[in-house]
């Protein structure tokens, strides 16, 4: 017959074994725990052939005095092993999927949404800019007569202008009436139509449109592509999107243009956005000035984008030419105006770091797939 | 237009070195293009020592050809500075003096003006020269301005030409024949041999100054080969000219012939600098050892330069800049570029142009003047007043935004390409007719203007696919081009999955049912229904596409694009047989329902009953027409007619099912069965009558 104190060793020896049970149990991969862990159960608490059970089945063998003391042991080693069966089921109890669980890190069935092109977005963007400033948003024809696009813009045959842009010439002219829906039904100060021989070479060909069509005064946006013969490299390519402005009435003045585009550069590059103008020569403005923003790179203080100058040139602007006011009956003692011609392109390139103007026209879905649905 | 720093110093004592000054300037119109150090190099004697020195170079504009020369940079910087200008005169020290001219003498030619309109002025005079290289100071100077030293006599004229901005020509004077020289209009056809070896062959209205003889040079262009400055040459004629722009422009275009001095005639220079720059150089010759006046100065003119004068008021500068400019800053700013303001009033004056300045005409360019040099940094931030809200936008921008949500919804990317394509690209396309050509396309790439978007987004999948990407949905809102006019186009191209593309499976490739269901949404989001009829244009294949017509009326095309095309246009082979396309007329479909204009049917009160309806028919019979049938029989209660299965149960009998979801409802009553019972078997006899259809 065993002694008690044998006893307590066999349970001593037990709660050790127990415990490296255990542990080989937590050190099985994941996907074979449970089933270890069953089986460590039945090994140990298993009704018949457990080893609690088989201690127990000692207790009668021991003197009555002894047998009090073994069964608390017994029963206390019995607590241990349940609490820390029932800990480990918890756990993995825990990591197991409920029935007709999927895995839900797998992809979903995402409907695919097309992606807007970048120059779409920047014009989105300017049109509302200018309508919540409350103007007229306008499009135009693409290809023009020499009249809108040239001439009534004060850029003369004989004009040194007209080196400026290397304009792209129809072959034939085209006897078409360009269709306006914003057009009036008829103006007295509207030409006859005339043929159309070029592509349009700005945006501006629209003030003329316009201004023929209606009385001053005017608060307008014109958007579109224009062309010009520009070989194509990172900077250039011969078709590009203008967006034009032109408002004209009584006591317009420059200082209104500078006003306005501070306005369009804090809405298109933040608050606190900073413009400058320096003055240059445009034929159908006078004065006449570039528009440069602080450097949205390094706000200034000098980088390679704004090849350390702290300024990036973004548009071209001035007052009305009292000429272009004479060219479609506006009279320049009565009115003033100011206009304005900012490049789609640029802007996308300085919004989004876009180093090569060509991916605008690649239409490779890598770089479309870049900007938001 | 270059100009080196040391030199500028000549005539202004600009505190500032070459950096910042050029960052002064281009705030004040002249941009800073470029800027390159070097070692200071030899230099007059008189002239003030400067450390390191540099050549700046200024984007100078088009309407200022006074800035096409050192001293016209140099009021420019006395202006933006308020320092004095030291102009050469005959008042002016050392190397900056200009020669006074003997008054009585005879001189040893004569000049006429045989086309004084478009050669009013011709100063000249006679020098006796000995010719050798310049000195090493003036080849220094020349040398930075991009100009090669000849000879100090050849070098005086180009020294006095990028100094002054007035160009000039020495002739040897014993290569001219005779003792006239004449202005006159080229003969048609004559020739001469220009300075750089080629002979040129002129027509009037071109410009020769000329001998007794011949023609010595193109007038304001180039000088001829024969009587060029030759070291042995010992007598010069000096010429100092005023040519009418347009027509140094014409001859220069016509001959293809750029020089440093019709870049300057043909901006205009200063019609009442010719004498001066004489004088200049003859003082020059004479500094430089190299000859001196022989005889007096020969000044032909035509048409006296009249300056024009202009009134302005400090309303107007004040009124247009938008900010205040005190009067003295007026007068201040006008006098320092050379403008004569006299006070005729309490903030009025007349104000006279100088001859270097032709750009100014009008009060608002002395305005500009007056604004720049005040500076623009002083301009406040106001805004326009709105006196009235604004009138509509453009219909087509609100119009085209519903056809771009629609097809971003339907997966498709926005694409925008060039205006201008290939010929070979435009012909498929342009249904016979030919397309729009430019005249001066930059090349055969962007020849003509696209008679369909069509071929941007056929590039597209053909840039995409040959970039590994199976799968392409892309559009494109752009205008296409014809005799007709412009008409503003959505095409759309789809190539590869069209859903499911999944890991669970079910991927299918896109086939016409689902470019047809995207013209059908397109339709549905305009308001109109959209119906498909076969015949289509050569481009697509037949069978595979259709015209979509809303109203009866054409408005484009969809469904499978030719594979010959597809290929044509860079489209591997394995994938050119699966590109389908769509393109629609937005203004067409604009005009049949303007969007928006839609009312909201109230909800029935009664409820509906649904019925399917199998018919066996004739394979070769449209479901477009069994569904007409069906709706013509059904009734006024019959509401909707819903296709939902096709199915060939026997193949090959040349029989196929079509299978139909028939609602039936009226606005007023609950339908009895009986009532729809009757429709349907109405419906069945009538398609029994008319099709042949047998009920499964």
């Amino acid at each position: 017959m065993p002694t008690l104190s044998e006893l307590v060793v066999r349970i001593a020896d037990d709660d050790a074994a127990f415990a490296t049970a255990l542990a080989a149990v937590d050190a099985t991969p994941a996907a074979a725990r449970a089933t270890a862990l069953d089986a460590l159960k039945i090994a140990w608490v298993g009704r018949k052939s457990g080893r609690i059970a088989d201690l127990m089945a000692l207790l009668p063998t021991l003197p009555p005095a002894d047998r009090k003391a073994f069964g608390q042991q017994v029963n206390a080693l019995k607590q241990r092993v349940e609490q820390a069966l029932a800990e480990r089921e918890a756990t993995v109890a825990a990591t197991r999927r409920p029935a007709h669980a999927v895995d839900l890190t797998l992809p979903g069935r995402a409907p695919l949404l097309g992606h807007r092109h970048p120059l779409s977005l920047v014009r989105e963007e300017v049109q509302q800019i200018f309508t919540r400033l409350g103007y007229q948003v306008l499009e135009g024809p693409e290809i023009e007569d020499d009249w809108h696009n040239f001439e009534a813009l004060n850029m003369h045959a004989d004009h040194p202008a007209r080196d400026m842009q290397d304009t792209l010439y129809l072959n034939e002219p085209l006897h078409a009436t360009p269709h306006a829906p914003w057009a009036a039904a008829s103006s007295a100060r509207a030409r006859a139509p005339q043929p159309l021989t070029l592509l349009r070479t700005h945006t501006s060909a629209m003030q003329i449109r316009y201004m023929e069509q209606h009385d001053p005064p005017v608060r307008l946006v014109a958007i579109g592509p224009v062309y010009r013969r520009d070989n194509l490299d990172l900077t250039h390519t011969p078709m590009f999107h203008q967006c034009e402005g032109l408002v004209v009435g009584k006591g317009i003045t420059l200082a209104h243009l500078k006003g306005t585009l501070l306005a369009m550069a804090e809405a298109l590059f933040g608050a606190g956005t900073d413009v400058r103008f320096r003055p240059s020569f445009f034929p159908y403005t006078e004065p006449s000035a570039e528009v440069d923003v602080r450097c949205i790179s390094c706000a200034g203080t000098g980088c390679a984008v704004c090849k350390h100058t702290g300024w990036l040139e973004i548009l071209g602007s001035g007052m009305v030419h009292p000429a272009v006011f004479e060219a479609v009956g506006y009279d320049p003692a009565e009115v003033t105006g100011f206009a304005f011609g900012m490049g789609i392109e640029r802007v996308a390139m300085l919004k989004w770091d876009v180093g090569d103007i060509r991916l605008f026209y690649e239409n490779d879905l890598r770089f479309l797939e870049q900007f938001s649905v | 237009m270059k100009v080196l720093y040391s030199w500028l110093r000549d005539y202004v004592s600009v505190p500032d070195g070459p950096a910042e000054l050029g960052r002064r300037l281009s705030l004040r119109g002249l941009a800073l293009e470029g800027l390159e150090p070097v070692a200071a190099g030899p230099a007059p004697d008189d002239a003030v020592p400067v450390g390191d020195d540099a050549v700046i170079d200024f984007d100078v504009t088009a309407n200022r050809p006074d800035c096409l020369s050192v001293v016209g940079i140099a009021r420019e910087v006395a202006a933006v500075y308020g320092l004095p200008l030291r102009m050469p005169g005959p008042e002016a020290p050392g190397h900056l003096r200009t020669a006074r001219m003997a008054g009585a003498d005879a001189a040893s030619f004569t000049v006429t003006l045989d086309a004084p309109d478009l050669c009013p002025r011709f100063a000249g005079a006679a020098a006796g020269v000995r010719v050798a290289p310049s000195p090493a100071w003036m080849q220094h100077r020349l040398q930075a301005l991009g100009v090669r030293p000849i000879s100090n006599v050849v070098d005086v004229t180009n020294y006095v030409m990028l100094e002054l901005g007035q160009p000039m020509h020495a002739f040897d004077h014993a290569r001219l024949a005779g003792d006239a020289i004449v202005v006159r209009q080229a003969r048609p056809g004559e020739t001469l041999v220009t300075l750089d070896g080629k002979t040129r062959t002129l027509a009037p209205p071109q410009l020769v100054v000329a001998d007794r003889d011949r023609a010595a040079a193109i007038g304001g262009v180039m000088g001829g080969l024969d009587s060029e400055v030759k070291d042995t040459t010992s007598r010069i004629v000096l010429e100092a000219a005023w040519w009418r722009p347009r027509s140094i422009r014409a001859t220069s275009k016509a001959l293809g012939l750029k020089t440093e001095a019709s870049t300057r005639f043909e901006r205009g220079a200063d019609p009442t600098g010719q004498a001066r720059a004489i004088a200049r150089a003859l003082a020059l010759l004479e500094i430089l050892g190299a000859g001196a006046a022989d005889g007096p100065l020969v000044d032909a003119v035509a048409i006296p330069h009249v300056a024009p004068a202009i009134a302005l008021t400090h309303a107007h500068v004040e009124g247009l800049l938008g900010m205040p400019v005190p009067v003295e800053a007026v007068e201040r700013i006008l006098h320092a570029l050379g403008f004569s303001a006299d006070a005729t009033g309490p903030g009025a004056w007349r104000v006279t142009v100088p001859g270097w300045r032709p750009d100014v005409t009008r009060p608002e360019d002395l305005i500009e003047e007056v604004g720049r040099h005040h500076g623009f940094e002083h301009l406040p931030a106001t805004f326009p007043p709105v006196l009235q809200a604004p009138p509509p936008s453009d219909p087509r921008i609100a119009r085209d935004a519903v056809a771009r949500r629609v097809m971003l919804a339907l997966g498709f990317s926005e694409a925008i390409s060039f205006a201008f394509i290939e010929a070979a690209a435009a012909e498929p396309f342009a249904a016979g007719a030919a397309p729009i050509a430019l005249a001066n396309p930059l090349s055969e790439t962007f020849a003509v203007m696209r008679p369909s978007v069509l071929p941007g987004v056929v590039d597209a999948v053909s840039h995409n696919r040959r970039h590994g990407r199976r799968d392409v949905r892309v559009f494109e809102i752009a205008t296409a081009f014809a005799a007709a006019g412009e008409r503003r186009s959505l095409a759309a191209a789809w190539t590869g999955a069209a859903g499911g593309d999944h890991w669970s499976g079910g991927r299918r490739d896109v086939d016409f049912f689902d470019i047809a269901g995207a013209v059908e949404q397109i339709g549905r989001a305009y308001g109109v229904a959209a119906t498909l009829a076969p015949d289509v244009p050569p481009y697509l294949v037949a069978g595979r596409a259709a015209a979509v017509a809303v109203d009866g009326a054409t408005v484009g095309v969809c469904g499978l694009l030719d594979p010959a095309v597809a290929e044509r246009r860079g489209i591997p082979r394995a994938d050119a047989a699966d590109v389908f396309v769509l393109e629609l007329a937005l203004d067409a479909l604009a005009t049949a329902a303007p969007p928006g204009a839609t009312r909201v049917t109230p909800l029935p009160r009664f409820p509906a009953v649904v019925r399917d309806l199998a018919l066996l028919v004739d394979d070769t019979l449209s479901a477009q027409s069994l569904r007409d049938t069906i709706r013509k029989a059904g009734g006024d209660s019959l509401i909707s007619v819903e296709l939902f299965d096709r199915f060939d149960p026997k193949k090959g009998d040349g029989k196929v099912s079509l299978a139909f979801r028939l609602t039936f409802q009226a606005p007023d009553r609950t339908l009895l069965d009986d009532e729809v019972q009757h429709s349907l078997v109405r419906i069945h006899q009538v398609a029994v009558a008319e099709h042949g259809a047998v009920r499964r």
